[in-house]
């Protein structure tokens, strides 16, 4: 009973920050149709900011928020001085297909070696603002520690934020008809550039809560975010990559199935389990578990 | 007076190459024969990108996984099988090429940047599940070991040498291969479907089979790459195929100029000059462990993208392009 109750809340915490990054590419992939690998690099990048506020301030909140700041700079800032003059010098030609993996693949690697320069490539910790040793529950110790429920916490409050920024608020709403119709919201007076710099700035935002809420409970070093990019990726591809809600469903049940069959079967599946889910969808339901009306076609 | 067609002239071109690296072999240090093997696998190796996303369309990032099994498919049979090295590369072009043609199958139902996010999910997770088989050795792998050259060839013929010799062989061999083959009418076939899908459907092309046939070449290339690779270094685990060695391919092929296979040499050439350029700009003005590290992944990126944004087709077709003007 403890195993299960423990495997139910560890697929939560672990699936919260999945939703995180997937959340992240989904915001990039909606506002400009490029998956965004480099989102590792950007991640890691602001949670190292994050890690060095913390230190001099001593305080994992202000950490924290100049993490999520940095973030949202960071992603606006590769929007409007990278990702656009690459997108406006490359128009012809057939390497118009790769250039926008060949540019965030390339960002990802520039990021992690200027995390390299600057900091180096030892492992580094940062500290959790709460205890990281497990809950006791009916008088046994399980792996669920109060910053795992600090984690599910912050993420369920950034999800009803995002929420509420997306459905209620005139930026929502141009958000979501550029990423529906680009061409039609431009004749609306809506202006698409803008609107995308800010879906790389929401993105680059998640991407530094999810370092900063994932790190601690692990290390710091510049590869530390690869995997959840994948993880993401896959979570991404569940939920149909073009919906927020897919995204975190997807995450969560990516979390669960990753957590389940690691505790029921054996540790070595999390990879196997992965991306034989991410197969499956490809292969029976492309355009993912949760896509409902067609969207835009391209 | 005697005429040659392409083919001919192709074929004395690359045996010219191959005389002008044997003459060679013998001049050159050791490190340089040893850094000429690398040169040659990682020729192979972006040859097998460029059939892949050059001529096919396809974009892979997986492409360090499939190297992988191929190399402990070719470990395999040296060590558990007892057979013949040479046998040994083949069975690991094989193996890789079957592997990649039921991914190629998978592969082919998806286009751009879902492609590129599932071969970087298999780049990923394959050499976590390679940890786990105790035949293939875990985290310390398996030795791959070819033996000493054979006597014949003198005592003052080294190992390197010899590696140097194996991979340049294979490299040419395969290259000239393939450049004859996207030459005849699956190489056609191949740039129909890249430049446009829908009209080589209506030409009757199978678009399915046709790139599944492509990725399971290139991956069959690149399983051999892989092979070659695990020679050099003389053992197979699951850290010497990191996700980094599929970017580096990938920056080798644009770098190259994805389109063409002409400058795979180059590429290769430039995978193996940057940790070099690297550690004398290192050796120059110094600095500390993390920025020693960091450089030469520094170097390719910032090469990849200034290659994508001055030079999308490479270097070679810039050349190209203003000789065309001049007429």
């Amino acid at each position: 009973m403890n195993q299960f109750i423990t495997a139910v809340l560890t697929s939560l915490s672990t699936g919260a920050i999945y939703a995180l990054m997937s959340i992240a590419l989904v915001l990039v992939w909606r506002s400009t149709r490029v998956i965004n690998f480099a989102q590792a690099g950007q991640a890691i990048f602001t949670t190292y900011i994050g890690y060095e506020v913390t230190i001099r301030s001593g305080s994992y909140w202000v950490g924290l928020i100049s993490a999520i700041l940095s973030g949202a700079l960071l992603g606006a800032g590769i929007d409007r001085f990278f990702m656009r003059p690459i997108f406006k010098r490359v128009t012809s030609g057939p390497i118009v297909m790769i250039a926008p993996v060949v540019a965030t693949l390339a960002l990802l690697g520039i990021i992690q070696a200027i995390i390299g320069f600057i900091w180096g490539l030892n492992y580094q910790t940062i500290q959790a603002p709460v205890s990281t040793d497990g809950l006791k529950i009916f008088g046994s110790i399980i792996a669920f520690s109060p910053f795992n429920l600090m984690v599910l916490i912050a993420v369920t409050l950034s999800m009803i934020l995002l929420t509420i920024v997306f459905q209620k608020t005139n930026i929502g709403l141009a958000l979501r008809a550029s990423a529906y119709a680009p061409e039609v919201s431009k004749l609306s007076g809506i202006r698409v550039d803008a609107v995308r710099t800010l879906g790389w700035a929401l993105a680059g935002a998640a991407g530094g809560l999810a370092g900063m809420l994932y790190i601690p409970g692990s290390y710091l070093y510049p590869n530390a975010m690869d995997v959840l990019l994948v993880f993401g990726f896959i979570a991404a591809v569940i939920g149909g990559l073009d919906s927020l809600f897919g995204a975190v469903a997807g995450a969560m049940i990516l979390g669960f199935a990753v957590n389940f069959s690691a505790t029921y079967i054996s540790y070595k599946l999390v990879f196997p389990t992965a991306f034989v889910i991410l197969i499956l969808v490809l292969l029976i339901k492309p355009s993912g578990v949760f896509s409902g009306k067609k969207g835009r076609k391209d | 007076m005697l005429k040659f067609d392409t083919s001919r002239k192709r074929l004395f071109g690359f045996l010219f190459l191959g005389w002008i690296l044997l003459i060679l072999s013998d001049r050159i240090g050791e490190l340089r024969q040893y850094q000429g093997a690398f040169v040659a696998m990682y020729a192979l190796a972006i040859a097998s990108i460029i059939l892949l996303t050059g001529y096919s369309g396809q974009l892979s990032l997986g492409h360090s996984a499939l190297m992988a099994v191929g190399a402990y498919a070719g470990a395999l049979s040296i060590n558990n099988l007892k057979l013949h090295p040479a046998i040994a590369l083949v069975i690991a072009a094989l193996i890789a090429g079957l592997f990649g043609l039921l991914l190629g199958y998978a592969a082919a139902r998806l286009s751009g940047p879902y492609l590129a996010g599932t071969t970087l999910a298999l780049a990923v997770s394959l050499p976590t599940i390679a940890n786990q088989f105790p035949i293939l050795g875990g985290e310390q792998g398996l030795i791959f070991d070819i033996g000493v050259p054979p006597a014949r060839l003198g005592e003052d013929f080294s190992l390197y040498q010899w590696f140097f010799w194996i991979s340049s062989l294979t490299a040419l061999i395969m290259i000239w291969l393939l450049v004859n083959l996207i030459s005849t009418r699956y190489g056609r076939e191949f740039r129909a479907l890249r430049d446009n899908p829908i009209a080589a459907q209506l030409s009757g092309i199978n678009i399915g089979r046709k790139k599944a046939v492509a990725f399971s070449l290139s991956a069959g290339i690149a399983g051999l790459a892989g092979g070659l690779l695990v020679m050099l270094i003389s053992g197979v685990s699951p850290s010497a195929f990191p996700l980094s060695l599929s970017f580096l391919l990938l920056a080798g092929a644009v770098v190259t100029g994805v389109y063409s296979l002409k400058g795979v040499i180059l590429g290769a050439l430039v995978l193996v000059a940057i940790p070099e350029i690297a550690e004398s700009v290192v050796s120059r003005i110094g600095g500390s462990e993390g920025f020693v590290t960091s450089l030469p992944g520094f170097m390719v990126s910032a090469l990849l993208i200034l290659t994508v944004l001055f030079a999308p087709s490479g270097p070679g077709h810039l050349l190209h392009h203003k000789k065309h003007l001049k007429h």
